[in-house]
């Protein structure tokens, strides 16, 4: 099974040219025979929101090549220190990224070459000592939202079966034309990329991002079906009043990412059906490749705050207090995934890139929640995420669900008490907040130290940037 | 203070750009300050500044120090 239907294509925003069929298959052809004469091991692919850095990436795949999806604007100190850990065949994509995009300097042991199909590449001198396991397609780094940097190995049948049950859920179809407003590197975007091309539907290739001009324009003439974004995009649209309607095309809102609140997944499903139109709500980790769930746009107004059920081929359990998995319905505890998309593990150095697959299709999300009766996910937030008040354990997912009313909020902990950074709020409101918190949970409010911010920070895919956060406290 | 100082005062402020960057030839998404982040707190700081409110399509095509300027005459700013 390939990954790229034979009505697949891809449509460059920015030249208006469409590769499909005979056109497409040639040169991801070409890319694979690129890295045919490439030494043995893994592929970085410094990967923006252009054509070529998609062709790099799916001829990788095609060709059976294991790919590390990178960010460009890594730190060339990370991308030093990954080089060093993983020993790759090749670094990929060495032009790629706009703003604070440099690769750094040569790493020791490679060279510099410009070929002809790749581009700009660093070439490793000699082949790394451990060779990839055959069933390894994708390395994608984990957020640096927790712990330390580290690859999530991903099999080629995981990919594919993702890509399938994506299409499933979504009922894609070869006329859905989705635009690329995620990165390449961030798993729901390479999901993006991936559902679309096995329904053999277009990958309209657009750089900027919702707030850029281009991303519109181009969503009007190539007649975009379908948008796909975190919460933070959502928060953004909402804040500059975007409307579906403008795009008579436009069907389809996905979201994923983090938690958006209720009140913005009811606005933008009122928007969208208002149009014919539907809004899903999704699920996913990057260790699963990434969609787990998908919450059917039916379920809406009905089911506001669930995930959905899992994809087709995958079953959820729940992990209770006493650690007893079970299936039944209202007992919350840690979701645990099962299905053929679960990664086959971790990779810290080039030694594990040999692995096979440790996890046997189990995932433990690390994600607390329930099931209700017809088996869809309710989420409850991070099982690592609480913090104490005055000595008692507080969840801190649910802190921030009590005062979400007022904007973006993230609380962390604090030595004996929350912190929660309130985005755009005032001095007084910030008060409030501390006010609220300290009824809700009947303890004194100098727990609670809210402190305004302008903006909440975030990673480069859009998502918190919880460690930043809590480096502050 | 002329519109043009104001609105450099206002990028300034609102991207927290380093000295010696060159504001008025600035673009959307040229420096890592001006993402979309940066462009959210620029077009709420805007229009504080401005007494304006920017809908949809200004906010999308707010895309260079220039073009503010102008969208910024246009609604009637004094100079």
């Amino acid at each position: 099974m390939r990954l790229v239907h034979p009505a697949a294509r891809l449509l460059d925003a920015a030249s208006g040219v469409t590769l499909g069929g005979p056109d497409l298959a040639a040169r991801l052809a070409r890319v694979g025979e690129a890295y045919a004469a490439l030494p043995p091991g893994v592929l970085f692919a410094r990967s923006g929101l252009g054509v070529e850095a998609v062709l790099r990436y799916v001829g990788a795949v095609e060709a059976g090549r294991p790919v590390a999806l990178l960010d460009p604007a890594l730190d060339p100190a990370v991308l030093a220190d990954f080089v060093h850990r993983f020993e790759p065949a090749a670094v990929l994509g060495l032009a790629e990224g706009g703003a604070g995009a440099d690769p750094g300097a040569l790493p020791k042991g490679y060279r510099e070459v410009t070929d002809a199909v790749l581009g700009p590449v660093w070439v490793r001198e000699h082949a790394p000592a451990a060779r990839p396991h055959p069933d390894l397609a994708v390395l994608l780094a984990t957020s640096g939202s927790t712990g330390d940097p580290k690859f999530v190995r991903l099999s080629r049948d995981a990919v594919l079966a993702n890509a399938t049950a994506i299409g499933t859920a979504l009922a894609l179809d070869p006329t859905e034309v989705a635009p690329t407003n995620l990165p390449l590197y961030y798993s729901f975007g390479m999901s993006v990329v991936n559902s679309h091309l096995a329904a053999g539907a277009t990958v309209l290739v657009v750089d900027g991002g919702v707030l850029a001009r281009e991303f519109w324009q181009a969503t009007a003439e190539h007649g975009a079906t379908s948008l796909a974004g975190v919460p933070h995009h959502y928060e953004m649209l909402h804040r500059i009043r975007w409307t579906p309607a403008r795009y008579p095309t436009l069907r389809t809102l996905t979201q994923a990412g983090g938690r958006l609140r209720d009140e913005l997944i009811l606005a933008f499903h009122e928007k969208i059906s208002a149009v014919g139109g539907r809004f899903h709500v999704m699920w996913g980790c990057t260790e699963a490749g990434p969609r787990m769930s998908t919450l059917p746009a039916e379920a809406l107004p009905e089911r506001v705050g669930s995930v959905g059920p899992a994809l087709a081929g995958g079953a959820f359990t729940v992990l209770d207090p006493d650690g007893v998995e079970t299936s039944a319905p209202e007992v919350v505890g840690e979701l645990v995934y099962r299905g053929p998309n679960v990664m086959m593990g971790y990779a810290e150095r080039a030694a594990d890139l040999a692995r096979g697959d440790d996890q046997g299709g189990v995932l433990r999300t690390g994600d607390l929640g329930r099931l209700d009766a017809d088996g869809y996910v309710w989420l409850r937030g991070r099982l690592s995420r609480f913090g104490k008040v005055f000595g008692v354990r507080v969840n801190l997912h649910d802190i921030e669900e009590m005062v979400r009313d007022h904007g973006p909020v993230v609380a962390v902990s604090g030595p004996d008490r929350v912190v929660i950074f309130a985005e755009g709020v005032d001095a007084a409101t910030a008060g409030q907040i501390a006010g609220r918190l300290a009824e809700r949970l009947r303890t004194h409010r100098t727990g609670f130290d809210v402190r305004p911010v302008e903006r909440l920070p975030q990673l480069s895919n859009g998502k918190i940037d919880y460690r930043a956060l809590e480096a502050q406290v | 203070m002329t519109l043009t100082d104001r609105l450099r005062a206002v990028f300034v402020d609102a991207l927290e750009l380093p000295e010696g960057v060159d504001v008025e030839n600035l673009k959307y998404r040229d420096i890592e300050q001006w993402d979309s982040l940066g462009h959210m707190t620029l077009v709420a700081a805007i229009e504080d500044e401005f007494g304006v409110q920017l809908d949809t399509d200004q906010v999308i095509d707010l895309s260079s120090f220039k073009v503010a300027q102008d969208m910024l005459r246009g609604l009637g700013v004094d100079e």
